[in-house]
């Protein structure tokens, strides 16, 4: 039985294209390991991220901006596109049940358990390691104070739960207000003609935010995450029942690709003139259009490319995409309790990577099988 | 005597109410989340444009939902159909009210519970959660005021006047305990401190609205007929 995505429906999917949306969905879910392990590494966050490593690379900043660009667009498209799977199948009823069982709960237990851990692991980190990052000085420092300043509460990394809620609630309020019809006119237009358009229709997000564009963490929906992202979940909703609207875009793959790849040279080019220590800086209109056209084009790239090659069921993927969920909710406390520990070894980044990454995805797939697969855990977060 | 609540009819007739409400109700969603939006951006005007609009909203939210399920059904005629059915008055005024308290407190409770987020996360003073507890609280007495007034009363007009009356005593509300000291000295600060002059306020905002839901559920209820 395959999983689709968190809070979609539990039944077997019916035909092979849905296999390469779940699939791309674990992947997307599953490169935010890779992502969040990279950030440690990253000369250009190395200023604010907890587990900066004494070790950086110009080369992680070059992959991990280009994931970061991609992955969450790509994962909210599949989103939208189980989210329109499951309102036709089980009406809206039967949606905001599911979200109740497979986001809200999982949030409300998820939440304080990760912020436990990851302030204990910080905590100890800021006590007993010998070279920390500047990061943890700053917490260092913070603590002597006699009024150290509380962080302000944050949804962390499970902010992409709280903005599925804000999608599912908007769906129901499209639906409702009878905008579907709309959606389904714009997808009259010829895809060609909307692959050109759609980087318009996000830059906005772009623009309302800094660069590059952080996690909208705050407890309050932001504007520019609502505005990036809302058209993604779009846009998939709108492809459920017509992902042969995506046909004609098949012979643009490659070209997209190259599109993307020159486009993201000028953008990192564009960040290596940015103050790395000045994340105040909201992205002038020509990066937030560049940043719009890797975010559109590379997802569109992707769910092209997922059709091409991952359609077929894989018993790997398979399992991944089940797992994908846990591992998702999971990862980031352990993920920092591990590089908190390497911060005290000499370790050249790419084996620290590596070793973080591998050792991170053993535990939450170790964990998944023993806690989750064969529980009625399954239910919620398999 | 007791009666016996026919359930099965309640719960239609919410779920009518419910089909009847929610195209506004998704309108009032996405208003509220604008709102919550701008109060996102941690500025000082997008905060004053957010509260405002969520205070609007609470407003309308509770207005709306006395005068689509209470004074328009009453102008057209549909209670002559709700008597066609199987259905007592008690059975038509439990549909009512909890239909009503329903559409008002889910909304009136998620706002409580971001105003609460929005004090206690920003450098606002938290000693402000005692001032916006008295507003909530009296946009909840407003209402409960409001909805026993629309149930019991017949006339159009006096509904609407008791309505926007009461919403609009807010001010004056605001004017009285803002020159409270035990209001005054506490919204300025960081502690946050339930004077007793707070706590009866609470308390009387609390007892008035139960007690006008209580008094329409037993006038209603008793009634041997509709008219």
């Amino acid at each position: 039985m395959s999983h689709l995505d968190p809070g979609a429906a539990t039944a077997a999917p019916t035909d092979a294209r849905i296999h390469a949306f779940d699939h791309l969905r674990a992947l997307a879910m599953l490169s935010g390991v890779l992502f969040h392990a990279a950030l440690a590494y990253s000369p250009l966050l190395h200023g604010f991220w907890p587990t900066a490593d004494r070790t950086q690379s110009a080369w992680i900043d070059a992959f991990a901006w280009c994931l970061h660009l991609v992955r969450m667009p790509l994962f909210f498209a599949v989103a939208g596109f189980f989210t329109a799977g499951l309102i036709a199948r089980r009406g809206m009823g039967g949606l905001l049940r599911n979200r109740v069982r497979r986001i809200l709960v999982p949030l409300l237990v998820a939440w304080p358990l990760v912020h436990l851990a990851t302030s204990a692991s910080t905590r100890w980190a800021v006590a007993e390691v010998a070279h920390p990052s500047p990061f943890l000085s700053m917490v260092r420092e913070w603590l002597a104070m006699p009024n150290p300043p509380a962080l302000p509460p944050s949804t962390g990394h499970l902010w992409f739960l709280y903005y599925l809620l804000l999608f599912t609630l908007l769906a129901w309020v499209g639906r409702t207000l009878g905008w579907g019809s709309g959606l389904a006119r714009a997808m009259r237009m010829p895809p060609q003609r909307f692959a050109l358009l759609i980087p318009l229709l996000v830059a906005p997000g772009f623009l309302l935010t800094t660069t590059p564009h952080p996690a909208p963490e705050s407890l309050f929906p932001q504007f520019w995450a609502l505005a990036l992202y809302g058209p993604f979940f779009a846009l998939g909703t709108a492809l459920h029942g017509r992902i042969d609207w995506l046909k004609p875009l098949h012979r643009w793959l490659w070209p997209a690709l190259f599109a993307c790849g020159l486009a993201y040279a000028i953008f990192l080019w564009q960040l290596s003139n940015f103050d790395a220590g000045d994340w105040s800086r909201h992205a002038p209109a020509s990066t937030a259009l560049l940043q719009a056209l890797i975010a559109t084009w590379g997802t569109l790239v992707c769910l092209l490319a997922g059709l091409r090659w991952l359609a077929r069921p894989r018993a790997w993927l398979g399992y991944l995409a089940r797992s994908a969920y846990w591992t998702y909710l999971l990862h980031l406390p352990l993920l920092f309790a591990l590089q908190y520990r390497m911060l005290e070894l000499e370790l050249a980044w790419p084996a620290g990577l590596l070793l973080s990454v591998g050792l991170t995805l053993a535990v939450c797939l170790t964990s998944y099988e023993l806690l989750v697969r064969r529980t009625r855990l399954r239910h919620w977060v398999g | 005597m007791t009666r016996q609540l026919n359930w099965p009819i309640i719960r239609l007739l919410m779920i009518k109410d419910w089909q009847l409400f929610q195209k506004q109700l998704a309108a009032y969603l996405l208003a509220g989340i604008v709102s919550l939006g701008f109060l996102g951006m941690a500025k000082p005007w997008a905060f004053y444009i957010g509260s405002l609009l969520l205070i609007i909203l609470l407003v309308a939210i509770a207005c709306f939902a006395i005068s689509t399920s209470l004074l328009v059904e009453r102008k057209e005629q549909t209670l002559a159909f709700v008597m066609s059915l199987p259905v007592s008055p008690l059975d038509f005024t439990v549909a009512k009210l909890a239909g009503n308290l329903l559409t008002f407190a889910v909304p009136f409770l998620v706002m409580a519970l971001f105003t609460a987020i929005i004090v206690f996360s920003t450098p606002l003073p938290d000693g402000l959660v005692v001032l916006a507890a008295l507003i909530f609280g009296h946009v909840l007495v407003a209402y409960c005021i409001a909805l026993t007034v629309a149930m019991q009363v017949e006339s159009e007009g006096w509904n609407v006047f008791v309505m926007i009356g009461s919403m609009v005593l807010i001010n004056p509300f605001l004017m009285v305990i803002g020159q409270m000291e035990s209001v005054q000295t506490v919204v300025r600060g960081n502690a946050v401190v339930w004077h007793a002059p707070v706590l009866a306020i609470l308390a009387a905002q609390v007892l008035t609205g139960l007690a006008c839901l209580a008094f329409a559920t037993w006038s209603n209820g008793r009634k041997p007929a509709f008219y």
